[in-house]
């Protein structure tokens, strides 16, 4: 006797084929969807969680107005600073020209060699303009070099002019002398061939737009931001930092009626933002592909329910002339479990087209197969799980059933 | 005879809870999932100026680099701002009904005499017509004249929500404020105005708020405010003062026009086509001749104002509709098909395959009937999650306040969406049970 009794399985179920067919194209579009979801949500949890370069969980932002019209801007920020470093738990502040991370900022073209060049050769660097403290305050590491010096800060520029030193990125360094490793004292030039000396590598920084391609293309200038507003970023201490906000907001927010103390922001406010729309993503795909897998292994159990319920007399017979428990029960998840194949096979069919079209829609790289391979496995678990309780619940019959009048 | 059917499929219903709960559950999750996508997706891609298609066009002209167009993936768009230079030349043409230059600045706002902290306040610096040209209401007062414009005059619009805060919403026409330390005289409130995406304004996030004041364009140069959204540039130049960048080839200024007919708009469209023939002549403008008048709806495709998630997200919400639609119809299916015996007996007495098919028809009507009631309410409760979710900081978010409500589209739309799904879960079991010969039923099984 063939153990698993395929083909007279297989018959019954042609016989009521609506219902089973009913399932499997939920299975279909079930796993269609599970493997989709979970490849996109996976791309957004990495993009998410790359790595900034810095102390992101100690930082603080501080934005600062002046609208009088003898707003004294740079005695202001001086006495900023000059408060801001006093603080107790703070490690360092710094006045900067934008913030990274927050889809705010400046970027300009960069080459190797002064005079024209071609676009190709043209490397967009995002560019800040900040002072001595900012490599202790944004807590990057330098692989090469070192930090700027007070007395290299330049006054403020409204041309948006560059400085003759700069600290940039390994990644924009890498780009702009290809094939090099030792970029300290390298000079690089602007669009209007005006010359910038690197003084400082640093290992990794993520720059302003977080869905740029040139996201690590960062450059630093030794040079004042210009007035009215300041920025200023203040690093604190591990776990220090809301109450040192809390702090800020009462030393800076009434020492001077000629501005507007904007904001004490941690610097998780503007990634959060920035990440929003990604983290909704993956939430809502995780939230309703979830929600389909229950609704599809609740249909799964009600084709189960249905057919144990109509062919009551028929277990009953077969139990009467032999058949065991472990038969009945294996009847009904060999039946379920050719069901749950064929919306598979449909399904990997349908994953692969939706994967070409989101890899299309979002120019990703193609769907990869293991996530296939996954889903699969995760619907075979699912069916089985729904059908198993159907299928026991057969194996309950008594056989003096088949002898039953209705 | 309906109300025999409707009788009957209410006892059904009855009869198993447990199966009932179910069909109307998934009902009702499928409508409520679809109606919060449709409703999330209708808010940012819908065209807010529908009304002004054809007759509002946002200007851009191809004065880019010669060596690389300005989008690398679109190289037929042209930047979607203009020169302050080309902007100012351009708006000197009499041809358009309206026609507005603008962009968006940040100042700071008191009062005098008030200890109300001071308002940091995005302001849009215009030309008088953006009002008229994009239908904006006012609570008090109005706009202001070509000269305020060109003067320019110390006036300012407030928005209703800052004319609250300022003067707790009373008519403060002619009532005095600082703007950025420059007294300026309210001249008109506008009233509460949301176009969803803030399509004129391509700097502006597709859920940000319009701004809360509006001061006249001459007031760029007086003041020499500078942009608060992108300032884009091909061209190296050196730029030393606040002259130079008016004259640069950089892009920050809006601009849009109202051309009331076709043969406005190809006189217009010669106009500027002229204007930059001129200017290529003169050294700039080297680029193949591409100058643009683009209406709302495509200007919002070409800005890509909805994103690639939001389409994703529709089209799963319909395969999640499909899934819950396929489990009710295998349940209906098996509900009906317990209930054989009986409809056999109502057929041996005499009904016939339509009575039969209708009466499941009513039974099917009512399960979606409630199924869409609940999905509505399930909807309703679906989008305030997603407010909450998009609300990011709670003191700047009309615009999610705007896109997640249910209103009338929404409750058409889940209706319409109950009714083909009646038809879709219901027709095939209803005509199915209508056709199975009583006498097999009327046998023991």
């Amino acid at each position: 006797m063939t153990a698993w009794n395929i083909r007279p399985i297989a018959s019954a179920l042609w016989r009521n084929r609506t219902g089973a067919l009913l399932v499997a194209v939920q299975i279909a579009i079930g796993l269609a969807v599970l493997v989709n979801a979970i490849y996109v949500v996976k791309q957004r949890v990495e993009l998410i969680g790359r790595p900034t370069g810095m102390d992101t969980a100690n930082m603080i932002w501080v934005a600062s107005a002046g609208f009088a019209k003898d707003y004294d801007y740079e005695a202001t920020w001086r006495e900023d600073i000059a408060v801001l470093r006093g603080m107790p738990g703070v490690k360092a502040a710094s006045l900067f020209s934008n913030i990274p991370l927050s889809g705010g900022g400046s970027s300009t073209g960069y080459q190797a060699r002064p005079g024209e060049v071609s676009p190709k050769e043209t490397i967009p660097g995002n560019k800040y303009d900040v002072d001595e403290a900012a490599i202790a305050a944004l807590g990057v590491k330098l692989v090469a070099g070192r930090p700027f010096e007070a007395s290299e800060i330049l006054p403020p520029s409204e041309t948006f002019e560059d400085a003759p030193q700069a600290i940039v990125t390994k990644t924009f360094a890498k780009k702009l002398f290809p094939g090099d490793e030792n970029f300290l004292g390298k000079t690089f030039y602007n669009g209007l061939s005006e010359p910038t000396v690197i003084v400082g590598v640093m290992e990794h920084m993520q720059g302003a737009w977080v869905g740029w391609d040139d996201l690590e293309n960062v450059v630093l200038f030794p040079r004042q931001k210009n007035g009215p507003t300041s920025i200023y970023l203040v690093r604190t201490e591990p776990g220090q930092r809301d109450a040192i906000m809390r702090d800020i907001e009462a030393k800076l927010g009434g020492s001077n009626p000629d501005r507007l103390l904007r904001w004490v922001r941690p610097f998780d406010y503007f990634i959060d933002q920035s990440y929003l729309r990604d983290r909704n993503m993956a939430i809502f795909l995780v939230s309703v592909t979830t929600a389909l897998l229950a609704i599809t292994a609740l249909g799964i159990f009600g084709l189960a329910t249905f057919n144990v319920s109509t062919r009551i007399r028929q277990i009953g017979t077969r139990r009467a002339v032999g058949a065991r428990r472990m038969d009945i029960v294996r009847h009904f998840l060999v039946e379920n479990w050719m069901v749950t194949t064929a919306g598979i096979v449909a399904g990997c069919g349908a994953a692969l087209g939706i994967g070409y079209w989101i890899s299309v829609e979002y120019e990703l790289p193609r769907l990869d197969l293991y996530f296939l391979v996954g889903g699969v496995l995760a619907i075979w678990l699912i069916g089985l799980a729904a059908a198993l309780q159907p299928a026991r619940r057969a194996s309950t019959i008594s056989p003096a059933v088949a002898s039953r009048t209705v | 005879m309906f109300g025999y059917y409707l009788e009957l499929a209410f006892r059904n219903l009855k009869r198993n809870p447990g199966l009932t709960a179910l069909m109307i559950g998934a009902i009702a999750l499928g409508i409520a999932v679809c109606v919060m996508t449709l409703t999330m997706y209708r808010a940012m891609s819908g065209n807010p100026i529908w009304w002004k298609n054809d007759v509002l066009y946002a200007v851009t002209m191809d004065f880019w680099d010669p060596q690389e167009p300005y989008w690398d993936d679109y190289p037929d768009l042209p930047p979607e701002q203009l020169t302050y230079r080309d902007a100012t030349a351009v708006y000197a043409s009499a041809i358009p009904k309206r026609k507005v230059i603008m962009h968006k600045a940040v100042g700071i706002v008191s009062v005098d005499g008030q200890q109300a902290k001071p308002e940091r306040t995005p302001t849009r610096v215009t030309t008088k017509d953006f009002f008229a040209m994009f239908d904006v209401p006012f609570q008090y007062g109005g706009t202001w004249t070509d000269a305020a414009d060109s003067g320019p005059e110390p006036v300012i619009v407030l928005s209703r929500k800052l004319n609250e805060k300022l003067f707790g919403g009373a008519n403060s026409v002619g009532r005095r404020i600082r703007w950025n330390d420059n007294e300026f005289r309210v001249i008109g409130v506008r009233d509460h105005w949301m176009p969803l995406p803030t399509f004129y304004d391509v700097n502006n996030g597709p859920l940000e708020d319009p701004e809360d004041a509006y001061i006249p364009f001459g007031w760029s140069v007086a003041l020499e405010l500078e942009s608060a959204g992108n300032m884009n540039g091909w061209k190296p130049e050196d730029i030393k003062n606040y002259q130079q960048l008016l004259n640069s080839e950089n892009t920050w200024i809006q601009m849009w026009v109202e051309l009331p007919d076709e043969a406005t708009r190809d006189r217009f469209q010669g106009f500027i086509d002229n204007y930059s023939q001129e200017q290529k002549q003169a050294g700039r403008y080297q680029r193949p001749l591409n100058n643009r008048l683009t209406r709302p709806d495509q200007w919002l495709e070409d800005n890509q104002v909805v994103g690639n998630d939001d389409r994703v997200l529709v089209g799963l919400a319909f395969a999640f509709l499909a899934v819950c639609l396929l489990n009710t119809v295998g349940l209906l299916l098996a509900k009906f098909l317990n209930h054989a015996p009986i409809t056999g007996v109502r057929r041996a007495l005499g009904a016939s395959r339509k009575q039969i098919f209708l009466q499941h028809l009513v039974e099917v009507g009512v399960i979606s009937s409630i199924g869409a009631m609940l999905g509505l309410a399930l909807g309703g409760l679906l989008l305030l999650g997603i407010r909450a979710l998009y609300t990011f900081d709670p003191t700047e978010s009309a615009g999610t306040q705007a896109i997640a409500q249910v209103d009338v589209t929404s409750v058409i739309t889940a209706l319409a969406l109950a009714f083909f799904a009646t038809i879709a879960a219901g027709l095939y079991p209803a005509w199915r049970i209508g056709r199975i010969p009583p006498a097999s039923y009327l046998k023991a099984q």
